[in-house]
């Protein structure tokens, strides 16, 4: 049998900064990943702001960032645009779209060079409590073996599975589980290269359609949907898009991904007994972007800092593992649930309504591009959202 | 449960799923058919259609 301090399960972003942060600790790691190659094939629009890679200290390196971003076009149901860019705004959203395939590999590398041993194609089967401990039963071709570890990191993804075999209820429920769906396109036509798009209504219900610009006539085209909000499934909801939108009229798919986004907020216990969760699998993504490229890198940093510290304090218990939680909710905790009500009105408006609002914001002079600074549009121009959202700002 | 071989074994479906029935491999998805109460949840979830019941 295998013996580490701490096993990692999981190694995108979150996972791998969880690894890293462990093993700068002083800790000794393992990273699994049950893919043979760390980061494809993505599942993700690939955008992230450059603000959320600064404060985690992750310089941009130009083989994985694709694009830098110049701003913001929202576009309503009956094409009301709302451009956010430099020519309009002083402060832009500043962001760059990745490209998630090096990315997440650059992740793991920066894990690996801390200390980190990663074992990739090795499938987390099963787990077991064994003392101050957990087994895990893994896979790797052919061989099944155990790796017992006094702390698991749990950063299985949006299937969340290994935290419920330590009795969490980390399961997400089917009302807030987005079925993202999205082509690689070459040919897009965007009326403007350094700016993302969203796309809202009933073009995607539940949730929104984007493209994301990756350079030169490339871009993610994609979208998300709640599937209890629909009969139709989420290709189809892609298929009219890409058919109906003036962009992709003459774009052409290389690439097509798929993969549930959890946006219900983080579940109530996302630790325990020598297991904390992070990424995903702790639901650490802002609900009304589903992005959770940053968030999930930050659950994973306190992970594995406080991972590193109760391995040199010798206590694996609960309430020391409970720090975490406690980190993690007063960095990202209240954004993402002030988020969750932002998106919970988002998507009790009707086309007719969010239409009504585009045309209000055409005449608003934002200063900056931030969720913040939306809201508080958005209560100046609806009644409406100043009763449900007012409390918020 | 009948897996389509066109899955793409994103783990949306394992995610969903209220009893954590599901393995999700590189390119197997397995099934614990035996503590299967046939909820749906999954067959909805799936954003490309891969799952049928069996």
């Amino acid at each position: 049998m295998i013996k580490t301090d701490v096993l990692v399960i999981g190694s995108g972003p979150a996972g791998s900064s969880a690894a890293k942060h462990a093993a700068l600790g002083g800790a000794d790691v393992i990273l699994i990943d049950k893919k043979s190659e760390i980061g494809a094939p993505k599942r993700c629009a690939e955008g992230v702001s450059k603000g959320g890679l600064e404060n985690l200290g992750i310089k941009p390196n130009p083989r994985w960032v694709t694009k830098e971003l110049d701003g913001v076009r929202l576009v309503s149901p009956n094409g009301t645009n709302v451009w956010m860019t430099s020519d309009e705004i002083k402060l832009p959203e500043a962001g760059y779209i990745l490209e998630r395939k090096v990315f997440d590999k650059h992740m793991a590398m920066d894990a690996a060079r801390a200390g980190a041993e990663i074992r990739v194609k090795t499938l987390a089967k099963g787990m077991k409590k064994d003392k101050d401990s957990y087994i895990v039963t893994c896979e790797h071709m052919e061989d099944l073996f155990e790796i017992k570890a006094k702390i698991i990191i749990a950063a299985d993804g949006p299937e969340s599975r290994v935290a419920r075999w330590a009795g969490l209820k980390t399961a997400t429920k089917a009302k807030n589980m987005e079925s993202g769906i999205q082509f690689e396109m070459c040919g897009v036509e965007m009326e403007k290269q350094d700016v993302i798009e969203f796309y809202f209504g009933s073009v995607a219900p539940g949730g929104y359609a984007w493209i994301f610009p990756k350079g030169e006539d490339i871009a993610n085209v994609g979208l998300a949907v709640i599937a209890l909000d629909t009969d139709k499934t989420a290709y189809q909801h892609l298929i009219e898009f890409v058919e109906n939108c003036p962009a992709t009229q003459n774009a052409q798919a290389v690439e097509l991904n798929v993969g549930g986004d959890p946006v219900g907020g983080m579940p109530k216990k996302i630790y325990g007994d020598n297991l904390l969760v992070v990424g995903d699998a702790a639901g650490q993504v802002n609900p009304l972007t589903g992005g959770g490229i940053i968030s999930g890198m930050t659950g994973g940093m306190h992970a594995g800092i406080v991972a590193a510290e109760a391995i040199v304090e010798e206590d694996y218990s609960e309430k020391k593992l409970k720090q975490y939680d406690k980190n993690v909710r007063e960095d990202i905790g209240d954004e993402i649930d002030k988020y969750l009500k932002v998106k919970d009105y988002a998507l009790s408006l009707s086309d007719e309504e969010l239409d009504s609002v585009a045309k209000a914001f055409q005449d608003i002079e934002f200063k900056k591009v931030s969720t913040t600074e939306l809201v508080k549009s958005l209560v100046k121009v609806s009644p409406k959202a100043l009763l449900k959202l007012g409390k918020l700002i | 449960m009948i897996v389509k071989d066109w899955c793409m074994y994103c783990g949306e479906c394992a995610g969903v799923c209220p009893k954590n029935l599901i393995e999700v491999k590189e390119i197997t998805l397995i099934f614990d058919d035996k503590d299967c109460k046939e909820c749906n949840t999954c067959v909805k979830a799936c954003p490309i259609s891969a799952l049928e019941k069996g």
